[in-house]
């Protein structure tokens, strides 16, 4: 059972005084006596102890004298009490901590010089601090080192088994891979019943090895503490905004490290709820990619020989020229742009204000396209958000979450220990509408298996259920009753059985969840992919915002509603107005005034809002294929090998006049491409990314730049500047200050800006009219095939970035197999070594099927980041009506064995 | 000397010019010289003797067998005061889990010859040796790598040794032997090779 934090947002422990070392210090009953001392600025050295998970005690070396107890207590695990008189320290304290010392260096190997934590090992400076000179029976027990797992290296004769990585495992990733397990009378720390350690390799249990006990092989004796140049920057993969520390020598980086770490073992356990420090398996093992052997060292330029290395004065030069002639002949329309949510917010703002002042048009998109934008804009309209409402810590303190079609500890790891920490701490119940049973389903109080693409479905059904089973908030809708009359009439239009059947859950688990979501004081909706990525939600997510007011949710606090973006800088891409539709600062593209302001802050006149000058991700696909655009700037974005073929997007590509890729490597899009621009990765770049919470943190060079490659702002204000702008930033900071003066307050010195809805205008103009469409069940459009197949992310892997670090390649392969449920497999008689064909409207595919028993029976799932077969090749792909916001993960198809094809 | 600020008077001067007494000064010193032994000798054909503690060019050891003895620990890097040691070090391919140094480079220029990385060598792998010459036209023969460092160390393996016993680094204990040249490879002989796949 976990020990709670003594204040939880329902209760709040009584406070006691006790008296350490004579000093008289306030506390709460109930805390570790460990905690109250350090919060009085002493350090007792503890070498089992972390604050994010509860006192285990078995290293001694936390001893203290209380009065009344004859032997030293370790404190940790004793209990402030009132009216304490403590004492820490003392020559016989000392001693006592020293013997413990010499009884762990006594079966210690003293192999410092060859471990990879020497000069970072809290054993070393134990023996230190204490002086301890002699061993009396030094006795090293002599054990192999487990070098079965992919990742962890386990050497048991350093271990102290000070039970970090166990406890860190099970009490905060609750994933529970490492035991302790009795072998030859020894006590190992072995990955659950004794095999090669396989888990989701966070690497929270090497952060917190006070010793060398585990260590990675990626960077196994390569480096030694004080080699290393060590710079705080945020993790490029997925929205969490976690801090890393990039640990580099030369122009290599070494390993990456987390904020988590024994040496930063004193904290507030509440404090946890605002995150924990530690990172996934793609923050701490994907960092392969920044030295990568595939890297453009320089810019690339299409030559009768195929792409050949150019200077970087010859390939601008011929850029400027094309894209000048192609203006002068066609007009700026002729011309447009894309880039990636990876890059940092000031170089989304200046790619924006590139195309749109120095070019003069509007077309132009980033990957928040991709379904952050069916949410930013849809919270946009509703309640003037357009971002997440709430932060890690209402998440965590949160009674009720609502996930809905978001397989969280995949696509955002770190933010899915929040919701764990609201369920293991907290005692939060924990709904998950979702058609797989995902990692976070089976901690979850109430699983919800749903249809494929029910989401949508579903959340209509749970608005219906609230509003006919009175669960409202009369509050909420007493304030704007007309909307909440056709919000009644619009939810009586449906009936239940069609309801029921197109989210493929009972009627009564969508009623308890309904009810558990009203009745909850702090309720919380997550959504993902699963909504925000369908071809319905926009519409989705405006239902979610109805199901938020009518229960009363949108303005109280440690409520609201949150889509997950997958992407490092999703959100900052809308912020920065990377979108035909949006300005920065999400202020609308057509209105005349914003647009009139930042006109005259970058004196030209900007492109109006004609939907002849403006165009999105699609559009502009559509029109490079009609032949109206005849030039395409593509920043890090690969549309060929994103979109599904059905797209046609090859084929827009080749029409194309000019193509300039700008891109750390030579992606499937670069391939065509005309020019090849050589970027840089984060690491080599200064800047900002703005997190799912809102938070913008810093990105920070730790690296010299590869080879010839250049940031990519460098390269945006070096093409402004030749196409005859006046671009004169020199660094980052002073784009930096241009966004501040334009969006004052958005850098908000790195803290999540505090969000109100407002949804009056909203419920009050234009509610009644458009509320009736939205509760129309579509019908069942999807072509006929008996399996839904999924294409989705997987936790090892970020799009398609992550497949050129080899570290995460190694740890999830492409191996090209289609996963199904094991019935399916029996059913369709298909064993190990069967290929199977897999038939769309849009042509079929041959590969081999395996088992994965949490997907549902009639669904079969591939990873989205691998094109190699090319599963995504079968997907239809659908626009939302309102946001273009293309949908293709989700497709029907027909599964046959084929005969005689024995590998 | 009083002598030589006084004024010399003229009958003095004047003898002196005649009697060519700087000569007979001169030659006298010479003549008395050709009957003491000279403190100086003749470099290079003839060199001193240099003590066992001297500090010369480091190198690299071996043990008997031929092995490298630096496991890469990079402790000398850390331990050198004017920073011209630069060690890369890696997992040794064919004996795994034991540590060694990839590359290995003292800037011999920039060393100021304080013997801190030989007290610092957890396996005296680094020593200190006689060899004092090693004067070049071309500076950058003076940044010895890895092979140039063995290759000093196997030339005055002698030499080296004897520095290290005169610097107390090495006993002729059997216990401390036995710590040193089985250092990280207890734990390497008992793990099992691991899976190529």
């Amino acid at each position: 059972m976990a020990l709670k934090p003594v204040t939880t947002p329902d209760a709040e422990a009584p406070s006691i005084e006790l008296s350490i070392d004579g000093q008289p210090v306030q506390s709460k009953a109930g805390v570790s006596l460990y905690d109250v001392i350090s919060q009085t600025g002493k350090i007792i050295p503890a070498m089992c102890y972390h604050y994010t998970f509860d006192p285990f005690g078995s290293c001694g070396m936390c001893l203290v004298m209380v009065e009344g107890k004859k032997a030293p207590v370790r404190s940790c695990t004793a209990k402030a009490e009132a009216g304490m008189v403590v004492r820490c320290e003392g020559d016989d304290l000392h001693a006592a901590r020293k013997k413990a010392v010499e009884k762990h260096l006594t079966i210690h190997p003293l192999d410092c010089p060859v471990c990879d934590a020497d000069g970072h090992c809290e054993l070393q400076d134990m023996a230190f601090q204490h002086g301890v000179q002699n061993l009396v029976n030094a006795k090293p027990k002599g054990l192999p080192e487990d070098r079965r797992s992919l990742v962890l290296d386990i050497n048991m004769n350093r271990c102290i088994l000070c039970g970090e990585c166990i406890n860190i495992c099970k009490d905060v990733q609750m994933v529970d891979a490492l035991q302790f397990f009795k072998k030859e009378g020894t006590t190992h720390v072995v990955a659950k019943g004794d095999v090669g350690l396989y888990c989701e390799f966070d690497g929270d249990c090497l952060a917190v090895c006070p010793v060398g006990a585990i260590t990675n092989k990626y960077s196994k004796y390569v480096y030694k503490p004080w080699q290393l140049k060590k710079t705080t920057s945020t993790c490029a993969y997925c929205a969490d905004g976690c801090q890393i520390h990039l640990e580099t020598s030369g122009r290599d980086v070494q390993r990456i490290t987390s904020p988590l770490s024994w040496k930063n073992k004193w904290g507030d356990r509440a404090e946890t709820a605002k995150g924990h420090g530690g990172l996934c398996v793609r923050g701490r093992f994907g960092f392969q990619y920044i030295d990568s052997k595939e890297r453009l060292g320089m810019p690339l330029l299409r030559t009768d020989d195929g792409l050949v290395p150019k200077s970087w004065y010859e390939t601008m030069e011929v850029v400027v020229e094309r894209l000048s002639a192609i203006k002068a002949a066609h007009g700026p329309n002729a011309i447009a742009g894309l880039i990636t949510a990876r890059c940092t917010n000031e170089e989304l703002y200046l790619f924006q204000k590139l195309m749109r002042a120095v070019i003069g048009t509007n077309q132009l998109d980033s990957s928040a396209r991709y379904g952050h934008l069916n949410f930013t804009r849809a919270m946009q309209k509703a309640v003037g958000i357009g971002r997440m409402m709430n932060s890690y810590e209402d998440i965590t303190k949160a009674k009720t979450l609502l996930l809905i079609g978001t397989d969280i500890t995949e696509t955002n790891p770190i933010t899915s220990l929040r919701v764990k920490e609201a369920i293991r701490v907290y005692g939060a119940q924990v709904i998950v509408a979702h058609p797989t049973l995902t990692n976070i389903a089976k901690l979850a109080s109430h699983p919800l298996p749903i249809a494929p693409a029910g989401e949508a479905a579903f959340i209509q059904a749970l608005v219906k259920a609230v509003v006919e089973q009175d669960l409202v908030d009369e509050a909420a809708v007493g304030a704007a009753p007309e909307a909440f009359a056709a919000l009644k009439h619009a939810v009586a239009g449906l009936s239940w059985d069609t309801v029921t059947n197109q989210v493929g859950a009972s009627k009564e688990a969508i009623l308890e969840a309904a009810r558990m979501y009203a009745e909850s004081p702090r309720a919380i909706i997550l959504c993902g992919e699963g909504v925000v990525r369908r071809a319905d939600g926009y519409t989705a997510v405006l239902n979610l915002v109805d199901l938020a007011w009518v229960t009363g949710k949108l303005n109280k606090p440690g409520c609201g509603i949150n889509a997950i973006p997958e992407e490092v800088n999703e959100q900052g891409a809308v912020d920065m107005g990377v979108a035909p539709e949006l300005l920065p600062g999400q202020s609308s593209y057509a209105d005349e005034e914003a647009r009139a302001k930042f006109a005259r802050v970058w004196d030209v006149s900007l492109p109006d809002a004609q939907p002849a000058t403006s165009a999105n991700l699609m559009e502009i696909l559509d029109r490079c294929r009609r032949g109206a655009i005849k030039a395409l700037y593509v920043v890090g974005e690969n549309p060929l090998a994103t979109l599904p073929s059905g797209t046609r997007v090859k084929e827009a590509l080749e029409k194309l006049d000019l193509l300039i890729c700008q891109d750390p490597f030579l992606t499937e899009t670069a391939q065509l491409a005309h020019v090849v621009l050589s970027a840089s990765t984060f690491a080599e770049k200064n800047g900002t990314f703005t997190d799912l919470q809102g938070r913008v943190n810093r990105v920070r060079e730790a690296l010299d730049l590869f080879e010839e490659a250049r940031p990519d702002w460098e390269i945006f204000v070096a093409l402004g500047q030749a196409l005859g702008a006046r671009m004169d930033y020199d660094s980052p900071q002073a784009v930096q200050s241009e966004i501040m003066k334009l969006l004052p307050g958005y850098y908000n010195l790195g803290e999540p800006r505090p969000v109100q809805a407002h949804p009056e205008s909203y419920l009050s103009q234009g509610y009644a009219q458009d509320v009736g469409a939205r509760y129309a069940l579509r019908g069942d459009t999807a072509p006929a095939g008996s399996f839904s197949l999924m294409l989705g992310q997987v936790l090892y892997h970020s799009g398609k970035l992550s497949t050129r670090a080899s570290g995460l390649i190694k740890l999830y392969p492409n191996k090209g197999h289609l996963k199904m449920h094991p019935d399916d497999l029996a059913r369709l008689q298909i064993g190990e070594h069967d290929a199977v064909r897999v038939t769309s409207g849009r042509g079929s595919v041959e590969m081999k099927a395996e088992a994965d028993p949490d997907l549902a029976v009639g669904t079969c799932f591939f990873p989205e980041h691998f094109n190699q077969p090319p599963v995504k090749d079968l997907t239809e792909c659908v626009t939302d009506p309102v946001t273009s916001v293309p949908s293709f993960k989700l497709t029907r198809v027909t599964i046959e064995k084929l005969k005689g094809t024995r590998a | 000397m009083s002598a030589g600020t006084q004024e010399k008077s003229l009958l003095r001067t004047v003898w002196d010019a005649f009697s060519f007494s700087e000569i007979r000064t001169a030659m006298r010193v010479v003549f008395r010289h050709m009957f003491v032994k000279p403190v100086t000798f003749e470099y290079p054909r003839e060199k001193r003797t240099i003590p066992d503690a001297h500090r010369g060019a480091l190198g690299l050891l071996r043990y008997d067998d031929g092995e490298e003895r630096c496991v890469g620990c990079d402790l000398c890097e850390a331990a050198c005061p004017s920073r011209c040691i630069k060690v890369v070090s890696a997992e040794n391919p064919d004996r795994p889990l034991s540590r060694y140094a990839t590359e290995f480079y003292i800037d011999i220029t920039k060393c100021v010859f304080c013997g801190y990385c030989v007290e610092a060598c957890p396996v005296n792998a680094l020593a200190m040796t006689k060899m004092y010459e090693y004067s070049t036209a071309d500076k950058r023969s003076l940044i010895f790598d890895k092979a140039k460092l063995y290759d000093v160390g196997e030339q005055h393996i002698e030499d080296a040794k004897r520095y290290l016993y005169a610097h107390n680094q090495e006993k002729n204990d059997a216990d401390s032997r036995a710590y040193r040249y089985k250092f990280p490879h207890q734990v390497a002989a008992l793990t099992p090779p691991q899976d190529p796949s």
